[in-house]
């Protein structure tokens, strides 16, 4: 399946992709889809199995986790606003 | 939207704005500033009487056009979201100093491509400038340079400034003796096309720009940082539009010398540009890109937008604009200093102070 993760700055999808190295695959940094999103910031794009969740964030820097599917994109993960 | 798709729509809506840019000038504007976001702001600036350059007061109708054709098609396509809380003093400073650096040039990277395409040579220098700033905040963004999150705002917060450019366009027409309007022959702010005519052009290329995040910083950024190049091919077709219009009005002149509200001294073209090409990444988007996203809701970007005004206001009321003379020794002073805060303000908000 393939996931995007979208970050508040570049550095924290940079930080993100290091150190989910060995749970993810193919992950990589590019802008954010414009189908996700009208803003153009840094986000992840990487592949990992079906069973793939994201509950937290103690960094505070992912806007949001979600997973592609045809009919677009599922929320797996979304920041709080507090 | 697939990439090929967006890379298409990207590259029409290029072709489209570029080819506005130039018709703009045979609508009336002044040569090669069918579009200048930082020469239009300068000019709101001066209509509202925050400066007094009599050659450069005019609310132009092309910056209201642009955040409402943004808004308008934001709140069509669901995508008005009211967000701030990220730095908002830092990027009003950041604005600050973009427009130092742009008054320094005459023109932001949108007239820059403009420049270029109507043959004024003089914008290779500020092209080369651009980049090498921009250059410089992307070695700052992979420092870990963040201006920390944003958050939800209430609606009416996201609205403020597309509401103010209500505002503005009546003031506009309705022309009251406290608003400022340059005389015929009084330079740049007395030249421009008919009210609905740059209104419309505005709101077209805002629906256009907010469609496409149309950003002339983060074409060069995206391509650098990730090899992706379907924002510059849209800056690229900004150019072969506007070029091709240009020599099929006949507004094409090759040269360095003479160019229409430009100057020839290559070192402060280039340096003005570098400092608006590394505040532009600190900012997230080049000041076009900022005017989308505050009619997007986004307060941080409205803040921005503030600060290009009220340093365009410092420029013209302290002697820190360029004129086609060339630069003042205060705009020299200025864009040093501009380039060392904006410096500071990198370091500060990078990674050892975010830890």
């Amino acid at each position: 399946m393939v996931y995007i993760a979208t970050f508040y700055s570049h550095f924290g999808a940079i930080r993100f992709k290091k150190e989910y190295a060995g749970k993810i695959e193919k992950a990589k940094l590019m802008p954010v889809p414009r189908d996700l999103s009208s803003s153009c910031g840094t986000c992840v794009g990487f592949e990992a199995d079906e069973s793939f969740t994201f509950t937290s964030d103690p960094r505070g820097e992912i806007e949001q986790v979600v997973r592609s599917t045809d009919n677009g994109y599922v929320v797996l993960f979304k920041a709080k606003e507090d | 939207m697939d990439l090929k798709k967006e890379k298409t729509m990207i590259i029409i809506a290029g072709l489209i704005i570029g080819a506005i840019g130039s018709l703009l000038v045979l609508a009336g504007n002044p040569a090669n500033m069918g579009f200048c976001i930082a020469c239009f702001l300068r000019d709101i600036s001066g209509g509202l009487g925050l400066h007094r350059a009599a050659a450069v007061q005019y609310i132009r109708p092309e910056i209201i056009g642009l955040v409402l054709g943004a808004f308008i098609i934001a709140v069509a396509k669901k995508e008005f979201l009211p967000r701030g809380g990220s730095s908002p003093m830092t990027r009003f400073i950041l604005g600050f100093f973009v427009m130092i650096g742009c008054l320094m040039f005459l023109g932001c990277p949108f007239r820059m491509v403009l420049r270029l395409a109507g043959g004024d040579w003089n914008a290779i220098l500020g092209l080369v400038g651009f980049v090498i700033g921009i250059l410089i905040g992307i070695y700052f963004l992979n420092r870990g340079y963040s201006l920390k999150r944003t958050y939800t705002l209430p609606k009416l917060e996201g609205a403020m400034l597309p509401i103010v450019m209500v505002v503005l366009l009546v003031l506009l027409v309705a022309a009251p003796a406290f608003i400022f309007f340059s005389e015929a022959g009084a330079g740049p702010g007395a030249l421009h096309a008919a009210i609905a005519v740059s209104l419309a052009a505005g709101i077209i290329v805002g629906i256009l720009a907010q469609r496409t995040r149309l950003c002339m910083v983060g074409g060069v950024r995206d391509a650098v940082l990730f090899k992706e190049f379907k924002l510059l091919a849209g800056f690229v077709a900004i150019i072969v539009a506007a070029l091709v219009v240009n020599v099929a009005i006949g507004k094409f002149t090759g040269g360095f010398a003479g160019q229409p509200v430009a100057h020839t001294d290559g070192l402060w073209n280039c340096l003005g540009m570098v400092l608006v090409g590394f505040g532009c990444v600190l900012l997230g988007g080049c000041p076009l890109r900022q005017l989308i996203l505050a009619g997007e809701g986004n307060a941080d970007s409205a803040i921005t937008i503030l600060g290009l005004i009220v340093g365009a206001a410092f420029c013209h009321n302290f002697g820190l604009a360029s004129s086609g003379a060339g630069p003042t020794a205060n705009g020299q002073i200025a864009v040093i200093i501009g380039l060392i805060v904006v410096l500071v303000i990198a370091l500060m908000n990078s990674r050892k102070q975010n830890a």
